[in-house]
């Protein structure tokens, strides 16, 4: 990978990508360290500090990891690109259900064009949205709900709106950095900054660790360098299930062996299951924030706070770890539909030998499919439970910063990016092989 | 600060579009020059450095030789085509005339000059046409045809201007990269393309790679497959995809087939497979007279999109077997493909491009996408006056037919001359027979010469005249309108259909209203037409129509040109893929011929040969002599190079065929993974030609007279043929397969796009 890098750095065009994709991420960070004007910096800081020693660091935790950082201290940034990314997933459904929407689809780029072009009005709109109810959160106190301090300089009409027009303007801008990186940089921009905020809070973590103990912090660099490792040979693993074609006659194969095949990897549903599982499990933890305080909370509630709410807890452990087993099965099952490739595969004279086309070939899909998913979905969970593990065991600190979600993310994106970059030398450096 | 006001120009333009104030402010200089250029008895030669004099001397020469005098809008094509742009030209505005002025401005330059026109005869005739206007300019001309002879295409070539037709310029290149001699060479350095129709030949055509094949084995005939096959029955033993392009057995005829081959697992004979599915190909979507005529004991396929017989077109070669054997026809010679080329690759070796047309507007994206082209649109001479009426829709395809012959019965009762278009050779026929049967007397034009075609297209204009024709007969030649024509309103274009793409639709409205004649345009479309039911299958249909079967709802005009809509976006992706995909070979290509002309002109071969194997070498030079082991070393050589990049073709369209299942592990590209492999192959393709190179040395068989082939092992192919292939029925179906894949797949190829 480094020498894959080097390379592109000596290619010239590569190069200029790679640059231009690191200027976009370098004002990226820029806007997300960037205070909202009306913002008062100071008490933020402060109120951010007891929130994360707080008892509720868990959901800042993540709500920190998500915005890189940016949404608690209100910046210019703080929507991050998760508004363009709801959108635009908002869109893909529409086109489901919407026949005007799916009739644009199909007329290729013109049409998608166009939906392109919807996926932003709407960005603008849930990012009014969003940093309206953020900013009205923030001014009435309840962001931080145990601390006192004022968060805006002042609580003029004026100075709220400027602050929900700079954040939205800031969101259509993240949305064009991303657009700008997937045009003239390396990578889909989305993941690119994605992968940016997940990573931006890592070295303050880390130092954090280091402040409290420099032990811990070997530990958590190891059992880091290891589960990376692990999650890049898990990720790359795959299953090749030969296809070949009836369609022409073939001439004489030079090379042998059959470069015809559906891949099939061991974590065929990516991250998803672990967000699903976590936010499901997040409805417990509000529940009882919610109703918690009262003077004579219901049996239920009571029920929820012994068991959902630390996340050390057995009860909560197993039904994670249940949940993501559970929703990786659904998951796939929804990805990839084995009767539809079978279906996909028949119309163009594609077979998998000795298997017909249609309803063997799908039965024979899904064994198969079924058979990966079930080490691929235990994966899932182990990588899922590390941090919670890891509390238990050394009992380190709260933010144990390789989590499951970050690391699946971070190699996700990773390795997407350095293949890309790989395919895009090989394309060029020819030279080499040349005489 | 200077560039701001042109960064804002080029913020505010329309991408593609070109500003062209300049070449009007020249065409209007060259007006002064006028008077003293015309005083003068003989033209000077025309120095480049000034335009507008330029300009006035190309007028002057082509009023004195060919006496038109071009108009100041031709000139002004002309030098958006002298700054490499293409200029959209309507019908009748003189194209030809401003091409001319521009090639030879460019020549007069000192550059060499190939202006590509669509078939032969519009690149004789506009050679000839032109000449004397050349000739004045001081500017020597020549054209090649599909027959010209090696001789003659390299004194063509050798002129300052070359009309050909754009296959023959993409042969000759072919031709010349198998080349084993120097002397055989045929084509310059490529230096000005100027492209006529500009849009069918960088679009349209684009898709369609040329081809150089080499006589492998005699045909295989698998007549058994085709007699089977027609046993079949659709819906029961096998059915079509939604759109018509895929056939495929069913569960049941799966079984029917196994029986009748005696009992075998039809999915674990690979070979025999093959042949059932394209016998079924041949039996269930291939239509005689509409997608091929059987002529002389040949199949003659049908060009779609020109509607003529594509001569130089096959099939890939087991479908072309199995049409054959559906029509009981022997079995034509297959032939494996030596070496292919794209138009897009064969155009972008110009370092100057520039084009022509009618329709370009339309194309402006792919134009600037494809080839980096701006496209100047020149106002015509006089406004256009033609009445473009509204599409009027019919529910089924009985209405739509039944309308269409009442109204060239109407129009023709007023003597008003009529041209129809229809999609295809069966249907021109029908409606030919048709209107014959109700006395009236029609000229149809389809699938004949191109010569012959222009004559009848010339004559459509005249009073009381009905031709029916097929899409693009006789494209290039104006319809003039006869004698009292104009006072009944000029020639009224029909059209029985909407085409594929709007470029088609706007040409055949063209061939009405040329140089501000009246004249008009009706489409007639029916919602049963191919284009609705094959791109616009799921839209709800308008509500019912009138007794007419006319539709009068809004919806159907939307459904029509979603349809199109769909098809033109198609097409677009089929034409993007064929780009990316064929790059990565193009540039392998480019880089293996780097080295064969490193062995062709020069020693590259012996010397390799000779430090590979050096005491074989010795000996041999001992016994022949330097001069005859050099040239057996470069035939060895070359042969290698030659045969492992036919294989490595061969293996490449093999990945091809099945990559886009990639997508279905997501995170991998389709196109990355393509590269992947591509990348792979040709480092072995290296390596296969040294080894194989220095295995054949060691154990040729080489005397004073030089390489015994026979002996030695090296076969050619016995003869080497050019042609386009079909738009291949399964190539494109890579990318609807690619479609169709689950939504994570799709949404990863919208991100990457």
């Amino acid at each position: 990978m480094l020498t894959a890098i080097t390379r592109a750095f000596r290619t010239p065009d590569l190069r200029n990508k790679l640059l231009f994709t690191l200027g976009i991420i370098v004002l990226f960070r820029l806007g997300s360290v960037l205070p909202t004007p009306g913002v008062n910096t100071v008490n933020v800081q402060q109120c951010l500090k007891e929130a994360q020693a707080g008892d509720a660091a868990n959901i800042y935790g993540m709500v920190q990891l998500f915005s890189g950082g940016a949404l608690l201290k209100l910046s210019v940034f703080a929507l991050g690109i998760m508004p363009y990314i709801t959108s635009s997933i908002i869109l893909q459904l529409l086109t489901v259900v919407i026949p005007r929407l799916e009739a644009l689809k199909k007329e290729g780029q013109s049409g998608t064009a166009k939906i392109t072009q919807y996926t932003r009005y709407l960005t603008i709109g849930l990012a009014v949205l969003q940093s309206t109810a953020f900013v009205a959160l923030a001014r009435t106190g309840q962001l931080f709900p145990n601390c006192r301090q004022p968060l805006l300089v002042n609580n003029d009409v004026f100075t709220v709106v400027t602050m929900v027009v700079v954040m939205t303007a800031g969101t259509s801008v993240i949305m064009w950095l991303g657009e700008l990186v997937t045009d003239r940089g390396v990578g889909n921009g989305m993941s690119i900054l994605i992968f940016t905020q997940v990573i931006a809070v890592f070295p303050s973590e880390l130092l954090n660790i280091f402040r409290q103990n420099a032990f811990t912090f070997v530990i958590v660099m190891l059992v880091g360098v290891f589960m990376i490792a692990a999650v890049v040979f898990v990720e790359q693993a795959q299953r090749r299930v030969p296809v070949q074609y009836a369609k022409r006659m073939v001439g004489r194969r030079m090379y042998g062996g059959t470069s015809t095949y559906i891949p099939l990897k061991v974590n065929q549903a990516g991250i998803i299951p672990v967000i699903f599982a976590s936010s499901l499990l997040y409805l417990p933890q509000l529940l009882v924030s919610l109703f918690g305080n009262s003077e004579n909370p219901g049996p239920i509630v009571q029920w929820l706070a012994q068991n959902f709410v630390r996340g050390d807890h057995p009860v909560y452990m197993v039904t994670f770890f249940v949940l993501i087993i559970f929703f990786t099965y659904f998951y796939v099952s929804i990805t990839f539909n084995p009767v539809e490739v079978a279906d996909n595969m028949k119309k163009y004279g594609g077979f998998i030998p000795g298997i017909r086309p249609g309803r063997p070939t799908a039965e024979y899909l899904n064994y198969v499919l079924m058979r990966l998913t079930a080490p691929g979905s235990l994966y899932l969970g182990l990588i899922s439970m590390v941090p919670i593990i890891a509390l238990v065991v050394a009992g380190a600190s709260q933010n144990f910063p390789f989590g499951g979600t970050s690391i699946l993310i971070m190699v996700g994106v990773g390795l997407d990016t350095v293949k890309q970059i790989e395919s895009q030398l090989q394309q060029r450096n020819y030279e080499g092989f040349l005489k | 600060m200077a560039s701001i006001p042109r960064f804002m120009r080029n913020l505010l333009d329309r991408p593609g579009s070109a500003n062209i104030g300049a070449y009007r402010r020249l065409a209007a200089q060259a007006d002064g020059h006028e008077e003293r250029i015309r005083a003068l008895t003989e033209l000077p030669r025309p120095r480049m450095d000034d335009l507008a004099e330029f300009c006035a001397i190309a007028r002057e020469a082509a009023h004195r030789t060919l006496d038109m005098r071009p108009f100041d809008v031709q000139l002004v094509g002309a030098l958006a085509l002298l700054n490499g742009q293409v200029a959209e030209m309507a019908t009748g505005e003189g194209k030809t005339l401003s091409g001319a002025i521009a090639a030879a401005g460019y020549a007069l330059r000192g550059r060499r000059v190939h202006v590509m026109s669509v078939n032969d005869y519009l690149a004789r005739r506009d050679a000839e046409w032109m000449g004397p206007l050349y000739e004045a300019l001081g500017v020597s001309v020549g054209w090649i045809g599909q027959s010209s002879t090696r001789e003659e295409r390299r004194e063509a070539y050798a002129k300052d201007v070359t009309y050909a037709p754009v296959s023959e310029i993409g042969f000759d290149v072919l031709r010349d990269r198998v080349a084993t001699s120097p002397a055989d060479l045929v084509v310059p350095e490529p230096s000005v393309a100027l492209i006529d129709e500009a849009d069918s030949v960088l679009v349209d055509e684009a898709r369609v790679p040329l081809v150089l094949a080499g006589a492998a084995d005699p045909g295989v005939d698998a007549p058994e497959a085709a007699v089977l096959v027609r046993r079949l029955s659709r819906g029961y033993h096998y059915e079509l995809d939604d759109q018509g392009r895929n056939v495929f057995l069913t569960a049941k005829g799966t079984d029917a087939v196994e029986k009748a081959l005696g009992g075998i697992n039809l999915y674990e004979s690979l070979d025999v497979l093959t042949q059932v599915n394209l016998a079924l190909h041949a039996h269930a979507l291939l239509t005689r007279d509409v997608d091929y005529l059987v002529r002389d004991g040949r199949i003659h396929l049908v060009n779609q999109s020109r509607g003529r017989v594509a001569t130089l077109q096959r099939w890939p070669d087991g479908l072309q077997a199995a049409v054959e054997a559906k029509e009981a026809l022997p079995a034509s010679e297959t032939g494996e493909i030596l070496d292919s080329i794209t138009i897009q690759g064969l155009i972008r070796r110009y370092p100057q491009i520039c084009g022509m047309t009618g329709t370009a507007v339309a194309v402006e994206e792919q134009l600037r996408e494809f080839y980096e082209l701006k496209v100047a649109v020149i106002p015509s001479n006089k406004p256009c006056v033609r009445v473009d009426e509204p599409d009027r829709v019919y529910r089924t395809m009985a209405d739509k037919e039944r309308a269409l012959a009442e109204e060239i019965t109407r129009v023709h009762a007023t003597g008003r001359p009529i041209l129809v278009g229809t999609l295809d050779v069966s249907e021109s026929e029908r409606l030919a027979d048709d209107l014959k049967a109700a006395g009236l007397d029609c000229v149809v034009l389809n699938a004949k010469n191109d010569a012959e075609e222009a004559a009848i297209i010339a004559r459509a204009g005249e009073r009381s005249a009905i031709t029916v024709s097929t899409q693009m007969a006789g494209r290039g030649t104006d319809i003039r309108l006869g004698e009292g024509v104009a006072e009944l309103g000029g020639l009224y274009v029909i059209g029985s259909g909407r085409h594929a793409s709007s470029r088609l639709d706007d040409q055949l409205r063209g061939r009405a209203g040329r140089q501000g004649d009246p004249g008009g345009s009706v489409f007639l479309v029916s919602l049963e037409d191919a284009l609705i039911t094959q791109f616009a299958p799921e839209e709800p249909l308008p509500p019912a129509a009138g007794e007419d079967g006319l539709v009068r709802h809004k919806r159907a005009a939307y459904v029509v040109g979603h349809a199109q809509r769909v098809a033109e976006g198609t097409h677009l992706d089929i034409h993007r893929n064929t780009w990316r995909y064929t790059r990565l070979l193009e540039r392998q290509r480019d880089l293996v011929l780097e080295r064969r002309n490193k062995v062709l002109h020069g020693d590259a071969g012996a010397e390799a040969l000779a430090a590979a194997a050096p005491e074989r070498w010795a000996e041999l030079t001992g016994e022949v002599g330097e001069a005859v082991l050099g040239e057996a070393a470069r035939q060895i050589v070359l042969y290698h190079l030659d045969r492992c990049w036919t294989e490595h073709l061969g293996f490449m369209s093999d990945v091809r065929e099945g990559i886009h299942l990639r997508a279905l592990g997501h995170r991998l590209s389709p196109l990355d993974e393509f590269h992947r492999e591509g990348v792979a192959a040709y480092r072995r393709l290296l390596e296969e030609v040294e080894k194989r190179s220095i295995e054949m040395f060691e154990g040729a068989t080489i005397t004073a007279e030089g390489l015994d082939a026979l002996e030695s092992g090296l076969k050619r192919p016995t003869a080497t043929w050019t042609y386009l292939v079909q738009e291949n029925p399964f190539g494109d179906a890579f990318d609807r397969a690619l479609r169709r894949l689950s939504p994570r797949a799709k949404r990863r190829q919208d991100l990457d796009d």
